[in-house]
């Protein structure tokens, strides 16, 4: 997104519409501007209708910058997932796909989540952190998509990019989750941002769901709200069968 | 894609908080479920949401029912917001009795899902809560702006703005239900509450009431 200086009366409106705060007044020109470093090209400045003078210009991206809106505008569709937003359909159709069965946790790390948005660089070590541990990513992610080694390593050319948030989502066996969690805690002091954990469990034919226990053992307050499968997606994933 | 998993707030403040949604598994049961997900959202629609939209398409706030019903395609995936628990259970009856065949998902406290879910006669298959947040945590806004901006899971709400909307409202500027819908139209897909915004919107704009009449009080203090 920049800013067309010859249409834009420097009304400063904008300003309060990013998440991210790369709009801003330079001083040295006394004109509003767009840092085209921090802008992750979310969209939602334009959309906003703040800008009463048509300043604000959508330019068509070209790669690698495509992948700041891919992962910032919610609106814009991924190829990978084909669903609108940054992730994958995780436990929303898990009474389908089966995606994370018996004995298992699904994990996300949502980088620059909540509203702060993240560097690949900083993605990227997280990565790394969880290949050393031998994680699958989940495939069908866009970050997935951009891991080109067993090592995490993401494709050099995204480094320079900055998104609203990228998600690294995978499974594990219950077994293995403090060691994921570990590393996470450890990995999470070494980010100039911050991610949002999510744990994903089925809930068992008694009505437990191990996530819960578990996170508590590693000291870990699960929040009281939070997502609910309800079961009514046909056909039915027969997990007891398959486990 | 987790965008109503991480809201924050008080267990108080939650109890009006509930989005359900629809949506398809691609490559499994993805064609032909658009007809199935319109069917779900006019029967959302008709329990009189407070918000509702398709993440393809946009919001209750910048397009019509019609618009929202005719856009939505396989790949949609569409929700509606409620305050009232029990218009989720009536909501989740009638979708288990007409056998949409969609995945149908329920964010809000797991418990009173559990006892909506239980009413509405079907029961939790898969969970998911939020660990908190890791990191740089010293950057992120105050806990009661986060509040409101993490209603939209994508973060399009920006804090400075809701900050500066507080302000407005005190100022008598906007009122609180103009602030609201103004911030819910900026999450697109449509699932931000305005009802519990402008609650969190008042709560914001009292602390920054205070904040002003402290620094008042040490600015008389400091001129005697």
């Amino acid at each position: 997104m920049y800013i067309n200086n010859q249409a834009c009366s420097n009304c400063a409106q904008c300003i309060i519409t990013c998440p991210v705060s790369a709009i801003h007044v330079d001083k040295s020109i006394k004109h509003v501007v767009i840092d085209q470093e921090l802008c992750v090209e979310c969209g939602v400045c334009y959309r906003s209708g703040f800008c009463k003078d048509d300043a604000l210009v959508r330019p068509q991206l070209t790669w690698p910058r495509t992948l700041r809106a891919a992962l910032s505008d919610p609106l814009i569709i991924n190829p990978e997932t084909r669903i609108p937003g940054r992730g994958t359909e995780e436990m929303k159709t898990n009474d389908v796909t089966g995606r994370y069965g018996l004995g298992y946790l699904g994990i996300a790390a949502e980088m620059g989540r909540p509203g702060s948005g993240a560097s690949f660089v900083d993605i990227q070590k997280v990565s790394r952190a969880l290949a050393k541990l031998g994680i699958e990513f989940c495939p069908q992610n866009p970050i997935t998509s951009l891991i080109i080694s067993k090592s995490g390593d993401l494709n050099p050319e995204v480094l320079g990019e900055r998104v609203l948030s990228g998600i690294i989502e995978f499974n594990v066996p219950l077994e293995d989750a403090p060691q994921v969690l570990e590393t996470l805690r450890q990995v999470s002091k070494e980010i100039d941002t911050v991610f949002s954990l999510d744990i994903i469990s089925l809930v068992e034919p008694d009505g437990s769901v191990p996530m819960f226990p578990l996170l508590e053992e590693f000291g870990i307050i699960p929040s009281p709200n939070g997502k609910n499968n309800i079961g009514l997606g046909r056909p039915a994933y027969n997990f007891w069968e398959s486990n | 894609m987790t965008h109503s998993l991480h809201r924050f707030g008080s267990p108080e403040n939650l109890s009006g908080d509930y989005i359900v949604f629809a949506m398809s598994a691609k490559g499994i049961n993805e064609k032909g479920s658009a007809q199935a997900m319109r069917t779900f959202m006019e029967m959302a629609l008709d329990l009189d949401p407070v918000n509702a939209g398709d993440m393809k398409t946009g919001n209750i706030f910048s397009l019509s029912r019609e618009e929202i019903l005719s856009g939505i395609q396989d790949i949609s995936i569409v929700h509606a917001v409620f305050v009232d628990e029990f218009k989720v259970s009536e909501l989740l009856a009638r979708v288990r009795e007409s056998d949409l065949g969609i995945s149908i998902v329920v964010s809000g406290l797991f418990d009173r899902v559990q006892a909506a879910g239980e009413a509405g006669g079907v029961r939790q298959h898969t969970m998911e809560c939020s660990a908190g947040v890791w990191g740089r945590v010293d950057k992120l806004p105050s806990a009661d702006v986060m509040q409101v901006t993490t209603m939209c899971g994508h973060g399009m709400v920006a804090a400075q703005l809701v900050e500066r909307r507080a302000r407005d409202i005190r100022s008598g500027k906007i009122t609180t239900t103009q602030a609201a819908k103004e911030l819910a139209k900026l999450c697109v897909c449509g699932i931000f509450n305005p009802i519990r915004a402008e609650k969190l919107l008042l709560a914001i704009a009292e602390r920054q009431r205070r904040k002003e009449d402290k620094q008042l009080v040490f600015a008389g203090q400091t001129s005697t």
